[in-house]
C-alpha cells in the first residue's frame, strides 16, 4: 500500500497537482462566464433596443408593451426592502453576535449555534410560506392595510433571513481580537458592558461592518420569501405597508412568461446584471473595510 | 444604603461614566437586554417549527406524499417533487464536492500566497455573493438558450454546482487548516511525499469536519428555489414522474411550494403548501441533525479522536 518507487511517487504528484490547479482554476472560470454572459445579454436593453440607460434607471414607468422598461420601483423597491432589513436585523444581529463572543455560556452556545445553523438552512419558500399565512394576515387585521401584502411583510422577513449572517460574522469579528485588549479594559475597573460597548466594539468596527455589508448582499439577492408577501405591484410604496416589488421579485414575477427576445426579457436581464454589480460592489466594500483594519 | 460605601473617586477618562452603582446597573441591564435578544430566537425559530409542523400536520397523508401532482383539481401529491429534489440534489453533489474539495487541497496546501490563490479567493467570494435569482438567469443563458436543453434536471444541477461551490469551497478550507501541522511534518518525516501526506493523513484527518460541512449545504440545496425555476423548469416529465434522465424537466419540491402558491389553479392551494413546506423542514431538521452525526462518526473512525 505505502508507495516506495520514488519516481512514480513524483510522476502521480505532478498528475494530480495539475488536477487540483485545474479545479481552482473553474472558481475563476466560472465567475468570468457569469460576468460576461449577464454583461452581454444585460444591456441588449440598451444597444439593441436602444432604450436610454436614464429612463432604465429613473423611470417610474414599467411598460415594456409601450417600449418603456423604467425600473426605477424596482430599484427603490430593493433599496426600501433592504434599508428596512438591515435596521431591524443589523444591530439585533450585532447585538446577539456579542451576546455569543462574550457573554453566552457554554451551554448557550450549544443551544444557539445549532439553532443559527437551522435558520440557515430553512429554505428561502418556507420563510415567504410563512410571511404568508402568518405575517400577512397580522399585518392586514391590525393596520390599515388592505391586503396585508408589502413592504412592511417584505422587510420583517428579510430582517429575520439576515440574522445568521449578521451574527455569526459579527461574533467572529468579536472573538477574533486579541485577549488582552479586554484584560486592559477590564484591569482598569470597567464592568464588563463597557468594555463590550467602548473596547470591543470600536476595535472590531471593520469586522461588523463586514458582518453588516454581507447582510445587506443577502437582503438584495434574497427573491422567493419576499416575492410571496411584497404585493408584486409596479409602484412605488405608499408607505410602509404599502405593496411594491422589488428587483429580484420583478424578475421572478415575470421571466416565465417571457418571450425571447422580447424587450420585457432584455429589460429582466438588464435587472439581473445590475443585481450582480451591486452584489460585486459590496464585495470590493468589504475588501476595501477589510483592508482599512490591516 | 448608606452613603458611606467607600466608592472610588470618579476617574475623568474612557472608563468613567457616573458612579459604580450606576456602571453596574447599566451592566446588569445590557445583560438582561442581550440574553433576551437572544432567546428571542430559540423562541422564534421555535414557534416557526411548531407553526409549520401544525399547519402541515392534517396534510401528510401517503397519498400527498407518495402520490403525483393534479394540474387542475384538488388531490394532488408531491411524490415526483421529492424525487427530483433528491436526483438534483445527489447530482450536484456529485459535480460539486470533487471540484471544491480539489480546489480547496491546491489553496489550503500548494498555492503560494498572492497572484493566482487571490483571483482564485476573489472569484470565489465574488460567487458567494451572486444572488441565486441571478445564478438561475445564468443557468437559463448557459443551458436553455447556449446548449438548447430546455428546462432540464442536468442544467439545474449544473446551476446549482455553481452557485453552491464557494460555500463548499469555504467549508473544505476551514476543515484542512483545523488539521494540526505536526500531523503533514510527521508524515514528511517519514518520507511521505506531499501528496501520500495530503490523501492519507491530512484528507482522513479532516474528513469529520468535511462531511459535516457538505451535509449542511446538502440541506441547503435541497430547498434552493430561484436558481432552479428558469433552469429545472416548473412541472414533472409527464406520464413520467419518477424520471431518471437527467435532460428531462424535473420541478423540485420547494420550486412546486412556489409554483403552486403564485401560479396554478388548483383549488387545495393551502393543503399543497403547508404540506411542502412541513415536509421541507423536516428534510432540512434531518440534514442538520444527520450532519452532526455523521461528521462525529467519521471523525471517531479516521482519526480516533472524538469531536
Amino acid at each position: 500500500m505505502i508507495e516506495v518507487n520514488a519516481r512514480r511517487s513524483r510522476r502521480t504528484e505532478r498528475v494530480a497537482v495539475m488536477g487540483l490547479r485545474f479545479a481552482a482554476g473553474f472558481v475563476i472560470i466560472a465567475m468570468a462566464a457569469l460576468l460576461i454572459y449577464l454583461a452581454f445579454e444585460g444591456t441588449k436593453t440598451f444597444y439593441v433596443d436602444r432604450f436610454p440607460l436614464w429612463s432604465f434607471l429613473f423611470s417610474p414607468e414599467f411598460s415594456p408593451d409601450a417600449n418603456h422598461p423604467g425600473a426605477a420601483v424596482f430599484i427603490v423597491g430593493t433599496i426600501a426592502v433592504t434599508v428596512f432589513a438591515i435596521a431591524v436585523g443589523g444591530p439585533f444581529g450585532v447585538a446577539v453576535g456579542i451576546f455569543l463572543a462574550e457573554i453566552a455560556p457554554y451551554r448557550m452556545t450549544q443551544i444557539l449555534k445549532p439553532a443559527i445553523e437551522l435558520m440557515v438552512g430553512i429554505p428561502s419558500v418556507v420563510y415567504g410560506w410563512l410571511g404568508l399565512t402568518l405575517l400577512v394576515p397580522l399585518i392586514r387585521t391590525h393596520t390599515s392595510s388592505p391586503s396585508g401584502f408589502g413592504l412592511a411583510a417584505a422587510g420583517v422577513v428579510l430582517s429575520i433571513m439576515i440574522l445568521p449572517t449578521v451574527i455569526t460574522l459579527s461574533e467572529d469579528a468579536i472573538r477574533s481580537l486579541p485577549y488582552s485588549l479586554k484584560e486592559g479594559s477590564l484591569a482598569l475597573g470597567a464592568t464588563r458592558w463597557q468594555t463590550i460597548i467602548r473596547v470591543l466594539v470600536p476595535s472590531a468596527s471593520s469586522g461588523i461592518a463586514v458582518a453588516l455589508i454581507l447582510g445587506i448582499a443577502r437582503a438584495v439577492g434574497e427573491t422567493l420569501a419576499i416575492q410571496m408577501v411584497i404585493g408584486n405591484s409596479t409602484q412605488f410604496p405608499k408607505g410602509v405597508f404599502g405593496p411594491t416589488a422589488a428587483l429580484p421579485t420583478e424578475i421572478v414575477t415575470d421571466m416565465p412568461g417571457t418571450t425571447a427576445g422580447s424587450l420585457l426579457e432584455h429589460a429582466l436581464f438588464s435587472m439581473a446584471f445590475l443585481l450582480l454589480l451591486i452584489a460585486m460592489l459590496l464585495i470590493v466594500l468589504v475588501r476595501f473595510s477589510l483592508r482599512r483594519r490591516a | 444604603m448608606s452613603a458611606t460605601t467607600a466608592e472610588p473617586a470618579p476617574v475623568r477618562g474612557v472608563a468613567a461614566t457616573g458612579g459604580v452603582r450606576v456602571r453596574k446597573t447599566a451592566d446588569a441591564i445590557a445583560t438582561v437586554v442581550l440574553w433576551a435578544m437572544a432567546s428571542s430566537i430559540i423562541v422564534m425559530l421555535a414557534a416557526f417549527i411548531i407553526y409549520i409542523g401544525y399547519l402541515g400536520w392534517s396534510a401528510l397523508t401517503p397519498s400527498f406524499i407518495f402520490g403525483v401532482p393534479k394540474e387542475t383539481t384538488a388531490g394532488g401529491g408531491i411524490g415526483p417533487e421529492i424525487y427530483n429534489s433528491f436526483y438534483i440534489l445527489i447530482l450536484t453533489l456529485l459535480f460539486t464536492t470533487p471540484i471544491a474539495v480539489a480546489a480547496g487541497v491546491f489553496l489550503q496546501e500548494y498555492a503560494r500566497p498572492g497572484g493566482f490563490r487571490s483571483i482564485v479567493q476573489f472569484s470565489a467570494e465574488s460567487l458567494a455573493t451572486v444572488p441565486s435569482v441571478v445564478m438561475g438567469l445564468f443557468g437559463l443563458l448557459v443551458f436553455v438558450y447556449t446548449f438548447h436543453w430546455k428546462y432540464t434536471a442536468l442544467g439545474g444541477a449544473l446551476t446549482l454546482t455553481v452557485l453552491n461551490l464557494p460555500a463548499l469551497l469555504r467549508v473544505t478550507q476551514e476543515a484542512l487548516s483545523s488539521v494540526p501541522d505536526s500531523l503533514r511534518e510527521a508524515s514528511m518525516a517519514l518520507g511521505g511525499t506531499k501528496w501520500q501526506t495530503i490523501t492519507r493523513v491530512v484528507l482522513p484527518s479532516a474528513i469529520g469536519r468535511l462531511t459535516t460541512g457538505i451535509v449542511l449545504i446538502a440541506g441547503r440545496i435541497f430547498g434552493e428555489t430561484a436558481a432552479l425555476i428558469f433552469t429545472a423548469g416548473l412541472s414533472v416529465t409527464a406520464n413520467k414522474p419518477y424520471d431518471l434522465n437527467p435532460f428531462h424537466t424535473a420541478e423540485t419540491l420547494a420550486v412546486h411550494l412556489w409554483y403552486t402558491h403564485s401560479e396554478s389553479v388548483v383549488p387545495d392551494v393551502d393543503r399543497i403548501g403547508n404540506g411542502s413546506a412541513l415536509v421541507l423542514l423536516i428534510m432540512v431538521l434531518a440534514f442538520n441533525v444527520g450532519a452532526r452525526l455523521i461528521g462525529r462518526a467519521l471523525t471517531k473512525r479516521f482519526t480516533g479522536r472524538s469531536s
